[in-house]
């Protein structure tokens, strides 16, 4: 009983495929300085970076079709009440084309932190995001220290040890 | 009139022009609002398709060509 | 004359294929992807009501259980019953009188005179299938499966496996898949010699039949609204391919079936089958086009076009309609005969079989999704018309051949039901 021969003939075509168009996810930590934004939030007024000079930023790219962002919500809520006394500001910027579905999404997910609305994406674009959703760390002279993709609970555990680090300098 | 190729080299062929311009990043990561909804898929009743199968196997000659994953979120 | 089987159509049925339970891994892999994350437990039930114009009829429930982890992964379970009774076509050709047939038990049935002559059945089937699916490293996903199903003579047990990657943030992925399976077929009263006058018999015994199948598919997202993908297969059988009932009419000079005389069909020994398909689904400003193109050949002449459209129109209260056309044209197998010359020489292999005959199919379908109100779960009932028809008035008819339709149209209709209920 074997393998057809073309079946056999076709890995190598596919090995080859997996070397050379290898996909990244996270990066490694940088010391560049994060991206300016100003952008208008749900209250009404506006969020800008460098009104935020001085706290530790958590910026969380999020979009209301997006699974792992109706996971995350609940984690960023806990993580904005533990550390806002120690400095730390979470600003959660939308990215829906249509403001009524953010809407939506944040009636069944409440929020307690801030949210800001970039429905271009042009902040999203000058932050380079590689997936949904986009979590980066900003310290308090506006450098970026961790960015990742995605969201499970391991990866929190990493971010909140990092926060920690940042409000305690 | 169907014309003989050889198969893999199509195979190949048709490979190369969908995987090329690797680089090209014409889908940002925050606009697959389209993409994510449940009906983007290229399957999206799959117990469906598969009694389908079952059917059109009983009363044809042909079999094969089952689709791949693909499309979607993009979540991480 | 005899006829041996009172089941000649299991023969119909006996095919269980790796393409199903290939496809049934990859309803697996979607699943895992699309739903929301709160869900633990996924609940699918899909009911098929098929019934052939005099002829047969199948009632098919699958249920399949689903347990999802936060991680992405999932294990699920699925069992399938087939009930099937009504008559197949035994391969012997219409002649211009009554036909009669005595089956072995001594049941006794008469085709009229311009009709296929067909036998009658019942048969019963289940199905157990069992899988998984593990994602790796957030761009990579294995999926694997094992199906085992029984019916009184035919017993399939075989197990898929698939691997996916995805490149460029998520806009390309590349799947590869194999299955195998090794079936055995123990039909009731025996097996005939192929190819000769069905008197005698093949030592008893079960007679094995394995498929392997490996199948690779690239997709492509390319652009908000649009993507395609290109899938290719090849599946190897061999072992005892042949049907073990039907049978090939011995024709006399004036075209008439020799009434004392038949021939068992044969096949060869093996089948290597290729497919080739291609698929694009396309998001307008709410509703969605998939179409689908799929190139079949193998090495026993059959090479065939399917054509596969569905339009989902999403309706206000959120549910919708999904019509469905397929169209369908194959050539025959370079073995397939409508009877042979009765003093003839007896080729190498032959079969009347009409699924390997030249025969074209069209499907009209409608598909209603429906959600009811205070109830989370999600429904689906579906309507389709099949319409098969083959070329039966071939150059080489003989006689009173010429003036019947040795290959006349068939219609299907089916009702298809699904849910689904994540909890």
């Amino acid at each position: 009983m074997s393998l057809p021969r073309s079946w056999r003939r076709l890995s190598p075509l596919f090995l080859g495929i997996v070397l050379a168009c290898c996909a990244r996810t996270g990066a490694a930590a940088d010391a560049r300085p994060a991206p300016a934004f100003s952008l208008k939030t749900r209250s009404g007024g506006v969020v800008a970076s460098d009104s935020l000079r001085g706290k530790v930023v958590l910026v969380d790219f999020w979009a209301s079709w997006c699974a792992p962002c109706q996971r995350s919500f609940p984690w960023m809520g806990e993580i904005a009440q533990r550390y806002a006394p120690r400095g730390l500001v979470v600003v959660a910027i939308n990215l829906d084309r249509d403001r009524d579905l953010a809407d939506d999404f944040l009636a069944h997910h409440p929020a307690t932190f801030a949210i800001a609305y970039d429905p271009g994406g042009k902040v999203a674009d000058a932050f380079h995001v590689k997936g949904m959703p986009s979590t980066f760390l900003i310290d308090r002279d506006g450098k970026l220290l961790h960015d990742h993709i995605g969201f499970d609970t391991r990866k929190a555990g990493q971010l909140e040890a990092l926060i920690q680090e940042a409000c305690a300098r | 009139m169907i014309v003989r190729v050889r198969p893999l080299a199509l195979l190949a062929i048709l490979a190369a022009a969908l995987l090329g311009g690797c680089a090209a990043t014409s889908v940002k990561p925050w606009d697959r609002d389209l993409l994510a909804q449940k009906r983007m898929s290229f399957d999206p009743r799959p117990m469906e398709s598969a009694i389908d199968e079952h059917i059109y196997f009983s009363k044809e000659g042909s079999t094969g060509g089952a689709t791949a994953g693909g499309g979607g979120c993009g979540c991480n | 004359m005899q006829l041996s089987p009172t089941r000649p159509a299991t023969a119909l049925r006996l095919r269980l294929r790796a393409a199903a339970a290939a496809l049934l891994a990859a309803g697996a892999v979607n699943a895992a992807r699309a739903e929301t994350p709160a869900a633990r437990w996924q609940f699918d039930a899909t009911g098929l009501g098929y019934v052939e114009r005099s002829r047969t009829v199948v009632i098919e429930p699958v249920a399949r259980i689903t347990r999802l982890f936060e991680s992405g992964q999932s294990l699920w379970l699925q069992t399938t019953l087939d009930a099937m009774t009504g008559a197949s076509p035994t391969g012997a050709q219409p002649s211009g009188r009554v036909q009669t047939v005595t089956s072995a038990s001594g049941t006794v049935s008469t085709s009229t005179a311009n009709q296929v002559p067909t036998a009658p059945f019942h048969d019963f089937r289940g199905a157990l299938d069992l899988g998984g699916v593990q994602p790796l490293g957030g761009i990579a996903s294995i999926a694997a499966s094992g199906h085992y199903s029984r019916e009184k003579d035919y017993t399939s047990r075989g197990g898929t496996g698939q691997f996916s990657l995805d490149l460029d943030r998520h806009l390309i992925t590349v799947t590869v898949g194999g299955s195998l399976y090794r079936d055995t077929v123990t039909p009731v009263g025996g097996i005939r010699v192929p190819l000769s006058d069905g008197t005698s018999f093949l030592p008893e015994g079960a007679l094995p039949r394995r498929t392997s199948e490996g199948s690779a598919g690239i997709s492509r997202v390319l652009s908000r609204r649009w993507m395609v993908s290109l899938n290719g297969s090849r599946t190897h059988e061999e072992g005892y391919l042949t049907e073990p009932y039907k049978i090939v009419s011995l024709i006399e000079g004036d075209g008439t079936p020799s009434p004392d005389s038949l021939l068992t069909e044969g096949r060869p020994g093996t089948r290597n089958r290729n497919a080739l398909m291609a698929s694009s689904v396309y998001h307008l400003t709410d509703d969605v086009l998939y179409a689908s193109y799929r190139y079949y050949w193998d090495d026993w002449g059959v090479r065939s076009h399917t054509l596969d459209l569905k339009y989902h129109e999403e309706l206000p209260l959120h549910d919708y309609l999904v019509p469905h056309l397929r169209l369908y044209t194959q050539t025959r197998a370079d073995f397939f005969v409508f009877g042979l010359p009765q003093g003839g020489a007896v080729p190498r292999y032959a079969t009347s079989d009409l699924r390997l005959g030249p025969l074209h199919s069209v499907t009209l379908g409608l598909t209603y999704g429906f959600t009811l109100p205070d109830h989370p779960g999600e429904f689906t009932i579906r309507g389709e018309y099949i319409h098969q028809w083959g070329d039966g008035h071939p150059a080489s008819a003989i006689g009173v051949q010429q003036q019947l339709d040795l290959f006349p149209g068939e219609d299907v209709y089916t009702v298809t039901g699904g849910y689904t209920l994540r909890f």
